[in-house]
C-alpha cells in the first residue's frame, strides 16, 4: 500500500510538471500550428534560473516568479525574432525551432556548466506528512496543487476571459478572428510568451522534485511531452492534462517494476494512439 | 550556360582527393577527410530525406548508430577478419532496411509534424535502450574492437571511405534523376498535387526512408571501422544535428551541397577542438554552428552553395533547389492562414 501510494503521488507530481510544459506546446500548435521544438529548452532554463535564484535568496516564490519571467521573456524574443519570420511553412519551423533547441540548449551549459546540479527543495516544503501511515511527501503534494491551480487558471483564461476567447477562435478560424479587428499576430506573441513560462514553471518545479538538474533534463521531457500531446491530442486543453496525468502514472509504475522500460512504454502508447486514433483521445483537428 | 566548367571543378578536386595521401604523411589530416567522405555519405542520406522528399525526420542517427554499433559487436565477438566486416556491413543494411520499413510504416501515415515527433521518439528510444544496456553495448563508455590488419592502414581506408563515397554519390545522383526520384521531388514541392496525379505518395515516402536508412547505416559502419571504437554517442541526436547542419548548412536539395556541409562543419569541429584545448569556451562550439544554422534556415534556405550562387556575380540562380520557398514575414501571415484552411477538413 505505501508503495502504492508513492508511486502514485509521484507519478500525478511527475505528471503535472509534465502538464504544465505540454499545455503549452498544444495551445501554442493549436493556434499557430508551430511544433516548438525549442519548449523543453524552455522548461530546462526554467528549472536552472529558478535553482539559481534559490540558491542566491533563499527565496523559492521569488524563485519561480523569476523562472517564470525568465521564460516569458526568452519566449517572447523567440517569437518576434525568428518564429514570427517562418508561419506557415511547418518544414521550416521544425528545423528552426530544432536550432533553437540547440542553441538555447548550449547557453545553459555555458552559464552553469554541462554537469548534473543539485536543486533543493526549499525548507518549508521539504520533509512529508504522516496520515496514519500514509506517508505524504510535501513537495510533491504542492507540485500537484500548483498543477491544478494553474491548469483551472489556464481554463478560466481560456473559457471566461476575452484572451481566451479569441485564441480559441484563432483555433478554430483564423481568418475570421483577423477579420474581426483582432491582431492576431499580437495574440500569436502573446500566447507564446504565455506558453513559455507555463514550460518554465514547470521547469522550476520539477528541478527540486527530481532532485537535480542537467542540460539533457530538456530533450528527456519534451519527448514526455510529445507523448502527452499526442495521446490527448494537439491543441486540446483537457486532452493535455488527462494525457499528461496518463504518462506521468504510466512512467512512475512501469519504472518501479521494470526501470529500463518506462520511456519505451510511453513511446509505444504515443505509436499505438498515433496508429488508431491520429487525432489524439481529445483532439478533433486534422493530422 | 556552359556546364562544363562544373566537371573540370570536381575533376580538379577528385584528382586532389585521390593525391592527397601522397602529398601528406599526417595521419590526422588522412583521418579528417575520411571522416569527411563518412559523414558527407550521411549528410546526403539525410538530404535525399529533407531536400529532396520534403520530409524532416529527427530520427536519422537510430541508422547510423546502429550500422556502428553492428558492425561493432560482430569484430568484437567474431574477431577481426575481412569476412566478418562484410557480413556486419551486410547485417547493418538489412537491419536499417527492415527498421526504416517498420519506423516509416508507422510514421508516414500522420503529417509532418507529428512524423517529426514519431521520429524523435524512435531516435531516442533506441539512444536510451544502447546506454541502458551495458553489458551489450558498453552504455557511454562504449567499447573498443580491433578491425583486419588490412583496414588498420589508414591511406588503403582513406581511398576505401573515397571509393564507397564516390560510388553512393553516382548512385544518389542516378537515384535523384530517376523517374521514382523525380516523383520525390513532385512530392516535395506540393504533395496534394503529386497524390492526385496518382502516385503512391506513402509508398514513395517509405523508399525514400528506406534508402536513406540504408546509406546512413552503411555511413556508420564505416564510422565504427574507422572509430574501431563505439559508444552510445553514436545513436544519440547529436548525430542527427550533425546531419542535418551539414545539409542546411551546404544545401538541401543540392547533390553536393551536403558534401559541402560535411566538410565545412569536420574542418570546422576539427579546429574547435583544438582550440578548446586551450580555451575550454570553444568546448560551446555548437552555439555557433546554431546560430549559423538559424540565420541560413531564416535567411538562405537553399544553404551556402546556393546563396554563393546568387550572391557571386554572373552567377545564374538555380531555380527549384530550394527546397521550401522562404516567405517574407510579412507575407507569412496570409501563408498562415491558407495553410491551416487546407489541412483542416
Amino acid at each position: 500500500m505505501d508503495t502504492f501510494i508513492n508511486l502514485f503521488t509521484n507519478g500525478i507530481a511527475t505528471g503535472m510538471a509534465v502538464f504544465l510544459l505540454a499545455v503549452g506546446l498544444s495551445i501554442i500548435f493549436g493556434l499557430m500550428s508551430v511544433l516548438n521544438l525549442s519548449h523543453g529548452a524552455l522548461f530546462m532554463w526554467g528549472a536552472y534560473v529558478g535553482a539559481w535564484i534559490f540558491g542566491l535568496t533563499h527565496n523559492f516564490l521569488l524563485a519561480v516568479l523569476g523562472a517564470v519571467f525568465a521564460g516569458a521573456v526568452i519566449g517572447t524574443i523567440l517569437e518576434r525574432v525568428t518564429i514570427s519570420r517562418v508561419y506557415g511553412n511547418h518544414i521550416l519551423q521544425l528545423l528552426l525551432t530544432m536550432g533553437l533547441m540547440i542553441v538555447l540548449g548550449e547557453l545553459i551549459k555555458v552559464v552553469w556548466g554541462p554537469n548534473i546540479l543539485i536543486s533543493p527543495v526549499p525548507q518549508i516544503l521539504s520533509g512529508s506528512w504522516d496520515f496514519g501511515g500514509i506517508i505524504l511527501i510535501k513537495f510533491r503534494m504542492f507540485t500537484i496543487a500548483v498543477g491544478l491551480l494553474v491548469a483551472l487558471a489556464v481554463y478560466l483564461l481560456l473559457k471566461r476571459t476575452m484572451l481566451g476567447i479569441v485564441v480559441r477562435a484563432g483555433v478554430e478560424n483564423p481568418e475570421m478572428v483577423q477579420a474581426l479587428g483582432f491582431d492576431i499576430r499580437k495574440v500569436f506573441t502573446l500566447v507564446f510568451a504565455l506558453g513559455a513560462g507555463l514550460a518554465a514553471l514547470g521547469g522550476a518545479i520539477m528541478g527540486p522534485l527530481g532532485g537535480a538538474i542537467s542540460p539533457s533534463m530538456g530533450l528527456d521531457n519534451q519527448l514526455l511531452a510529445f507523448v502527452v500531446v499526442v495521446i490527448g491530442g494537439l491543441g486540446s486543453f483537457v486532452g493535455s492534462l488527462a494525457g499528461a496525468l496518463l504518462v506521468g502514472l504510466i512512467g512512475a509504475f512501469v519504472a518501479w517494476f521494470i526501470p529500463e522500460a518506462a520511456l519505451a512504454v510511453n513511446v509505444l502508447l504515443m505509436a499505438v494512439v498515433l496508429l488508431l486514433k491520429p487525432t489524439g483521445l481529445f483532439g478533433g483537428g486534422g493530422v | 550556360m556552359k556546364r562544363w566548367p562544373g566537371y573540370v571543378f570536381a575533376g580538379v578536386i577528385l584528382i586532389f582527393l585521390l593525391a592527397l595521401p601522397l602529398l601528406t604523411g599526417s595521419r590526422a589530416t588522412l583521418n579528417l577527410f575520411t571522416h569527411i567522405f563518412i559523414f558527407s555519405i550521411f549528410a546526403m542520406s539525410y538530404n535525399l530525406l529533407l531536400g529532396y522528399t520534403g520530409i524532416v525526420s529527427f530520427g536519422h542517427a537510430l541508422f547510423f548508430g546502429s550500422g556502428a554499433y553492428l558492425i561493432g559487436l560482430l569484430l568484437k565477438n567474431a574477431g577481426p577478419g575481412l569476412p566478418t566486416v562484410l557480413g556486419g556491413i551486410i547485417a547493418a543494411a538489412l537491419f536499417a532496411l527492415v527498421v526504416s520499413l517498420v519506423i516509416g510504416a508507422l510514421s508516414l501515415r500522420v503529417r509532418d509534424v507529428y512524423f517529426a515527433m514519431l521520429t524523435l521518439a524512435f531516435g531516442e528510444l533506441f539512444f536510451i535502450a544502447a546506454l541502458k544496456l551495458r553489458t551489450f553495448t558498453g552504455g557511454e563508455d562504449g567499447f573498443s574492437f580491433s578491425v583486419p590488419p588490412m583496414l588498420q592502414d589508414r591511406v588503403l581506408y582513406y581511398y576505401l571511405a573515397l571509393l564507397i563515397f564516390m560510388l553512393i554519390s553516382w548512385f544518389l545522383r542516378v537515384f535523384v534523376s530517376s523517374p521514382a526520384g523525380a516523383v520525390l521531388q513532385a512530392i516535395r514541392e506540393n504533395e496534394q498535387r503529386a497524390a492526385a496525379l496518382g502516385y503512391d505518395v506513402f509508398r514513395y515516402k517509405l523508399i525514400s526512408t528506406v534508402v536513406a536508412g540504408v546509406l546512413a547505416s552503411l555511413a556508420g559502419a564505416l564510422y565504427g571501422l574507422q572509430q574501431r571504437f563505439v559508444s552510445a554517442s553514436v545513436l544519440a541526436l547529436d548525430k542527427t544535428m550533425d546531419a542535418l547542419m551539414m545539409t542546411i548548412i551546404g544545401g538541401s536539395g543540392t547533390l553536393f551541397g551536403p558534401v559541402v556541409g560535411a566538410a565545412l562543419v569536420s574542418f570546422a569541429q576539427e579546429w574547435f577542438t583544438r582550440l578548446a584545448r586551450a580555451y575550454t569556451i570553444f568546448e560551446r562550439w555548437l552555439i555557433l554552428f546554431g546560430l549559423v544554422y538559424i540565420l541560413i534556415v531564416l535567411f538562405f534556405p537553399g544553404g551556402l552553395l546556393q546563396a554563393w550562387q546568387r550572391l557571386a556575380p554572373g552567377k545564374r540562380t538555380r531555380p527549384g533547389t530550394v527546397p521550401v520557398p522562404s516567405q517574407p514575414a510579412a507575407a507569412g501571415e496570409k501563408q498562415e492562414l491558407t495553410a491551416t484552411r487546407e489541412t483542416s477538413p
